[in-house]
């Protein structure tokens, strides 16, 4: 590029020149970020899973069906899955129901994002001791975290086994609308054996008590009711893994309540195995 | 100058958030923060992100890390150590921050779906320092 010969007395001419005002770049990084952070939301707002309208009585019966039909052999192979174990031993006169057996007590709400995750390992748990009739369908809230995670609500169930007895407090439904209140006894349990206050929890006999789900609920994320039972019956799914690993480890708790009765069930080398671990 | 001492402070400020949430994640207590369906400190910390990954060293010491060496460099900045490597790599750095905050934040709205209010105030204090270290790379830079 050739250069314009000077005068010795001329000054250099420049190109006029503008400066960024200093506020600019500030403001436009400022303003990147909330794009970005607006972009988050949409996706997040996208993905979350919606509430799929609550099967029918008998379609809801038939998914029931299938979590009580799993194989033994299937449960005995996952043992604890990938499941936490939350099972705290504890010590209190030994609980029992109104028909003299020990008592399963569990305390939630529909709402409860980890309570929906729960009760999946609680129904498949307890139907190798008895029978569940009258579990409907129902999702958590829509606007707690894990929205909508599928599940089944306990108001309005039934339990009869001849070992154990199940007793049910859902405070409150999805829309958090108070649903049921617990009996002082049972406020009193909450208050003896939950000390963190989490939901949902569960008292085994007053031998063992959980706070708190073994899994997270995403797990079952965007999943229909019989997608979430389809996947436990494949013993290598993330579900599978998660539900009857937590579902193991509370009955192994049921079979210590239970003098190991059902032998069919208490015997197996996994409940064996976790009973030793639960102290 | 003075924004460096601003930045100096926000730092400080840094260390100090990174050090609670360190302690209460090592303590395993909750950290006082309100729990709703948006904003659950708890949750976020707790998660498999409250973690640098494959470690068992909270994301929050990391902040430790980060805010630790973003003091030091406003303070260099601030004495009036004019050389602009100094700014560059006061710039440079506080973008690694941003990045990361980005990132960190996409984890909490994306995957999560809830926030973490200590976690916010120190990702603000990231986006304050970035914002002190940018004007002074771009001052005398002129449209040709």
């Amino acid at each position: 590029m050739s250069r314009q010969p000077m005068s010795k007395h001329s000054r250099p001419m420049r190109k006029p020149v503008s400066r960024t005002p200093a506020w600019v770049p500030p403001v436009a990084v400022v303003a990147a970020i909330a794009l970005v952070v607006a972009g988050f939301l949409l996706v997040r707002w996208y993905t979350t899973p919606q509430a799929a309208p609550p099967l029918t009585p008998n379609a809801a019966q038939l998914v029931v069906n299938s979590l009580a039909g799993l194989p033994a052999a299937e449960l005995d192979s996952i043992g604890q899955g990938s499941a936490s174990n939350l099972i705290k031993p504890v010590s209190g006169t030994p609980l029992t129901g109104p028909s003299g057996k020990p008592l399963v007590f569990y305390f939630g709400a529909e709402y409860c994002p980890y309570c929906g995750a729960e009760r999946w390992p609680i129904i498949v748990a307890l139907s190798r001791f008895g029978t569940f009739s009258g579990l409907a369908t129902t999702s958590s809230s829509s606007t707690d975290i894990y929205p909508n995670t599928p599940t089944f609500t306990f108001h309005g169930s039934t339990f009869t086994s001849q070992y154990i007895d199940f007793q049910a407090v859902e405070t409150t439904d999805r829309n958090q609308n108070l649903l049921e209140t617990p009996t002082a006894a049972q406020q009193a349990l909450v208050n003896q054996y939950d000390t963190s206050g989490s939901i949902p929890f569960v008292d085994l006999g007053n031998r063992f008590a959980f706070a708190g789900a073994m899994y997270l609920p995403d797990v079952l994320a965007g999943m229909s009711w019989e997608a979430v039972a389809g996947s436990l019956s494949q013993p290598d799914t993330t579900q599978a893994k998660a539900v009857i690993g937590s579902a193991n480890l509370i009955t192994a708790a049921v079979c210590r309540m239970t003098s190991d009765q059902p032998s069919s069930v208490c015997t197996s080398a996994s409940i064996q195995a976790i009973e030793k671990k639960l102290g | 100058m003075r924004l460096q001492l601003v930045a100096l402070l926000a730092a400080v400020a840094g260390v100090g958030v990174s050090i609670y949430l360190t302690a209460v994640h090592i303590a395993g207590i909750p950290p006082a923060c309100p729990a709703n369906a948006a904003i659950n400190c708890e949750q976020v910390l707790s998660s498999a992100y409250g973690v640098v990954a494959g470690s068992a060293v909270p994301t929050s010491a990391a902040g430790i890390l980060w805010f630790a060496v973003s003091a030091v460099l406003a303070a260099i900045v601030r004495l009036g150590h004019s050389a602009p490597v100094w700014s560059r790599l006061q710039l440079a750095w506080s973008a690694i921050g941003l990045v990361t905050v980005l990132f960190l934040v996409y984890l909490e709205i994306v995957r999560l779906g809830v926030v973490c209010v200590w976690c916010s105030v120190a990702h603000a204090l990231v986006l304050l320092i970035f914002l002190i270290a940018l004007p002074r790379q771009l001052e005398g830079r002129v449209d040709a």
